[in-house]
């Protein structure tokens, strides 16, 4: 086995003094950088004196901070850290994985002896040995640009940006619940293999956002900003926030709340529909994003999350949606929660496409999958929600590339047809087709204008069908990286944070509130 | 006992180093831990294996009207310590709070009793032994692939803090799931228990290889309003989602509940009792909440009317009432009614089918979401099991329909309950059970079809 110094800086990494506003990872990683690198090589030998004949150890220190408040009280003001370390092995062709909270290097080998048992169990009810795909042995250390590390922001700062958004809304009668959020973590990552790999990473991810609850006669309406669930996420430091200038746009979020009470609903039937860039991202996280999982293809999702309704065969030829719909899978995207420098197995981070003008030609792959299908390489999107679990395929940054015009443009094309707007409600069945999503809101196109606004606005589609029916995607002007915090996959359950950059997009044809 | 992940004396020893932290009025500890090992199949073959132990540590520092919670998974001084002043530190930057209650006390809420629902050979259960599990759902499976997952658990909470809490229970659990896969359907069986030895994985499997090979040939049918009978997985599933939408205090007290406006009323059918109950025999779960507030059983739905939400500490305060022990942990989101139970009725499952003349048998449901909260009304699809009913029989397997469909409605629609009451362990975390008859429901709304 190889090991060594993790000091070998990659030339595209983050120079390390922009780190944390001028500190230097080597000081963040004072207090654990030492032992958390003795701990995972400790881990990597442990196994390879068990017999493994591949292993790789993480070990994880997450902090995160989160902070909701409610009209001008602080409801959850919540610190954490979750500091551990896992272990996967290979033995006897089979995977064993193991993980625990107990940071010495004696734990660590107690921790591999187990991930070999693990294995050596595996292998009993094992068809096929697993095989991997080769990837190079990278020593380098990556970190999230930032300019202003959340961590280090007064909390009295947080705290009166999010009371005064929440007394602004909760200042309407009709609000009865103003409430308002900020999330900050930071996963520090050291990673090490049995092929000599040695990484560390650090990443940073911030987030923001205010909703507004309107009650009246049994009725509840909810409009959110930037975003729902807690609002908008990016790789970045609290300059994410500030950018988003909640509490300016606390009152007008207030009001369509309040205004959505009193709204008709949102007319059935056959409509041109023009998604905003919020919807886009969940449409093309529920149709594109999981249906490209080359786990999910094989089956080996199948009996949780679901399979595909692609096949190994639809590479190359499958008619996804129209000439307009180009996608990819960027590990690179700034700002995206799905970038890194790589990912949970060591694979580098990269750059693939997944639909190119409507045809699909790309899969999401990890080091084992791309050996089954024949691939030279993974595509690096093996991500693992902390120290604690087993690596599995996960969208990195799926990304609807933007095409031309501005959401006004989008908008007026339109003679008859509705804008809907932030996502409120998602489904869809085992094999990504039949799919229904809602949205907070709705407005009424006519003419190329906006009128009404409509409450509970929902549609539902076809997955090919509905890309197919994409006429029109705005440009670079309206393009954002966005993001979900709340991607969930495998057994035990994953969390997951992936990003997705979108923009406005326009659909013909669409199936309008029909589940009524 | 063994394999407990800790002892009430770790815990003691734990809280001993923040029980008085200086600068805090009063402070709380609360430790989860758990090992788990869990065995994913899939293809027929074992595709991922894992044994993991967990430990979480929640340091919640009051300051006057002043509170905030930091964690740790680490149990030692330095890192308990460490969590403590950063829980003081951003306690004393929040403003105050003048709902917030302070801590519980025994005194005031009795004390809890450990439910310990525990089994020493589960705790025990090696990789080894859950592999041997596999092998003999793979040979039930017979020709057909498999998927799915076994599992083996033990887990442990506490809760003490400086007004005198001082709880702790352990409980272990197993689970099983398997998909059989004929290529040309699929099946589900799955059941679950807090010992493996009350775990029949034979049958979970032979009830999937069942349904998959009685699958072949699905046909479409029209959408719309039809009389269903709904198995124990299909009913937990919307129940899950009746509790996400308004069980608790906190959802009532906002109006964002479809108890806001319900409660005291007739919401379903005489014979439907839906209630919180952790101390239901076929539940796994703990005798207190994440404050340490004993459990009670709650009646949220009684013989068919809206009863009670369940509370906590700070909503019982603002109600005027007694908490009834079912702080979810986040002051955000309240009271949590993480165990319910649907009573049951008295007739087999072949008895509900054997009673419709023309109707659809749903074995379970995927990716169920909420359309509107309110009026419980949600969306998803059928799978892994969707037949046509005809005179009293099982006949033609269909396509999955998307169904369009209240929960309330659904329970006020509730012609016949089933005798056999399932446990079902949540889908994520490790904390939560819900119980849950099959039920016969004269009109359930399928909005849409797909093409398998």
């Amino acid at each position: 086995m190889s090991r060594g110094s993790l000091v070998d800086v990659r030339p595209s990494a983050v120079a390390l003094g922009q780190y944390g506003g001028g500190r230097s990872v080597d000081t963040l990683y004072q207090q654990y950088g030492r032992a958390m690198r003795d701990l995972v090589i400790a881990a990597i030998d442990a196994a390879d004196a068990r017999g493994a004949t591949y292993a790789d150890a993480r070990a994880v220190k997450m902090d995160s901070e989160s902070l909701g408040v409610r009209g001008p009280r602080v409801e959850d003001l919540d610190r954490s850290e979750s500091l551990g370390f896992g272990v996967r092995v290979l033995a006897e062709g089979a995977w064993g994985f193991a993980a625990s909270t107990d940071l010495t290097t004696e734990e660590a080998a107690r921790v591999s002896a187990t991930a070999v048992d693990v294995a050596r169990a595996s292998a009993t009810a094992r068809l096929r040995p697993v095989e991997l795909v080769p990837e190079p042995a990278h020593r380098a250390v990556w970190a999230t640009p930032t300019s202003r590390d959340p961590f280090e922001v007064p909390l009295e700062e947080k705290v009166d940006v999010l009371t005064r958004a929440g007394e602004v809304m909760e200042a309407h009668p009709q609000i009865r619940v103003g409430r308002a959020t900020m999330d900050a973590s930071r996963e520090q990552t050291w990673f090490a293999s049995s092929e000599g790999a040695a990484l560390e990473q650090t990443i940073i991810h911030t987030a923001g956002g205010i909703e507004a609850t309107a009650v009246a006669d049994g009725e509840v309406q909810q409009r959110s900003y930037p975003a729902s669930f807690r609002g908008h996420y990016e790789a970045g430091g609290y300059e994410v926030v500030e950018r988003m200038d909640l509490d300016g746009n606390a009152e007008q979020t207030a009001l369509e709340a309040a205004e959505l009470l009193t709204a008709p609903e949102c007319p059935s039937g056959i409509s041109t529909l023009v998604l905003d860039g919020h919807q886009v991202m969940l449409q093309v996280h529920e149709s594109v994003g999981h249906p490209t999982e080359l786990d999910r293809v094989l089956g080996m999702e199948a009996a949780f999350a679901g399979t595909s309704f692609v096949g190994l065969a639809d590479l190359g030829s499958l008619r996804y949606g129209s000439d307009l719909v180009s996608i990819v899978a960027d590990a690179t995207s700034p700002g995206g929660l799905g970038t890194f420098g790589f990912d949970d197995e060591g694979v580098e981070a990269q750059r693939v496409d997944l639909i190119r003008n409507g045809v699909l030609v790309g899969l999401l792959t990890s080091r084992e999958t791309a050996a089954t299908i024949g691939a030279e390489r993974s595509n690096g999107t093996m991500r693992a929600d902390g120290w604690e679990n087993f690596p599995l395929i996960r969208m990195t940054n799926v990304n609807l590339l933007p095409g031309e015009g501005s959401l006004d443009d989008l908008i007026a094309d339109v003679d008859d047809g509705i804008v809907m707007a932030t996502n409120k409600s998602w489904s869809i069945d085992d094999r990504r087709t039949n799919f229904q999503f809602g949205c907070e809101i709705a407005w009424e196109i006519k003419r190329g204008r906006l009128g009404r606004i409509y409450k509970n606005p929902r549609y539902t589609g076809i997955t090919p069908a509905f890309w197919g029916s994409c006429d029109a995607v705005a440009g670079p002007q309206e393009w954002r990286m966005r993001g979900t915090p709340n991607c969930g996959k495998g057994q035990p359950g994953q969390t997951m944070r992936v990003g997705h950059g979108t923009s406005p997009a326009r659909f013909r044809n669409v199936s309008i509130g029909v589940t009524q | 006992v063994n394999g407990v992940p800790f002892d009430h004396e770790d815990a003691r020893r734990a809280f001993q180093s923040v029980a008085a932290f200086e600068g805090a009025d009063d402070v709380e500890l609360v430790i989860t831990a758990s090992t788990t090992g869990l065995t994913r199949f899939a293809l027929s073959e074992i595709i991922q294996n894992t044994v993991r132990r967990e430990v979480n540590a929640y340091v919640r520092i009051a300051v006057g009207l002043r509170s905030a919670t930091a964690a740790t998974t680490q149990l030692d001084d330095e890192h308990l310590l460490a969590a403590a002043r950063s829980a003081l530190v951003a306690a004393r930057a929040s403003p105050e709070d003048a709902e917030f209650p302070g801590l519980p006390s025994p005194d005031e809420v009795g004390r809890a009793e450990a439910l310990f629902r525990w089994d020493d050979a589960t705790a025990e259960t090696t990789p080894a032994g859950r592999a041997k599990v596999v092998r003999e759902i793979v040979q039930a499976s017979g020709p057909h692939r498999v998927a799915g997952a076994y599992e083996t658990s033990s887990h442990a909470y506490a809760v003490l803090s400086s007004k005198g809490m001082d709880c702790y229970d352990a409980h272990t659990r197993c689970v099983v799931s398997g998909l059989v896969d004929t290529t040309a359907a699929t099946g589900w069986g799955e059941d679950s228990s807090y010992a493996a030895h009350e775990v029949d994985a034979g049958s979970a499997v032979a009830r999937a290889r069942k349904k998959a090979e009685s699958g072949a040939g699905a046909v479409s049918m029209e959408p719309g309003h039809y009389e269903v009978v709904l198995e124990p997985a299909a009913v937990a599933t919307m129940i899950d989602y009746l509790s996400y939408s308004g069980m608790g205090a906190k959802q009532v007290l906002d109006g964002d509940s479809w108890l806001a406006e319900r409660a005291g009323k007739p919401v379903a059918a005489p014979e439907i009792t839906v209630a919180d109950d952790v101390f239901h025999p076929t539940s796994v779960g703990i005798g207190f909440d994440f404050e340490g507030v004993p459990k009670r059983r709650v009646p949220v739905i009684d013989h068919g009317v809206a009863t009670g939400p369940v509370t906590d500490y700070r909503t019982a305060k603002r109600l005027g009432v007694s908490p009834t022990g079912h702080f979810s942990g986040s002051v955000e989101f309240g009271p949590y009614a993480s165990h319910v139970v649907v009573g049951g009725g008295e007739k087999s499952l072949e008895d509900l089918i054997g009673e419709v003349e023309d109707g659809v048998l749903v074995t379970r449901f995927h990716y169920v979401n909420v359309l509107d909260r309110p009026s419980t009304l949600l969306t998803g699809m059928t799978r892994d099991g969707t037949f046509r009913i005809s005179r009293g029989e099982i006949k033609e397997p269909l396509r999955n329909f998307r169904f369009a469909q209240s929960v309330l409605e659904s329970l006020d629609a509730a012609a016949d309950i089933g005798r056999d009451l399932v446990a079902f362990a949540p889908n994520y975390g490790s904390f939560g059970c819900t119980v849950a008859p099959a039920l016969r429901v004269s009109d359930f709304h399928f909005a849409s079809t797909t093409s398998h």
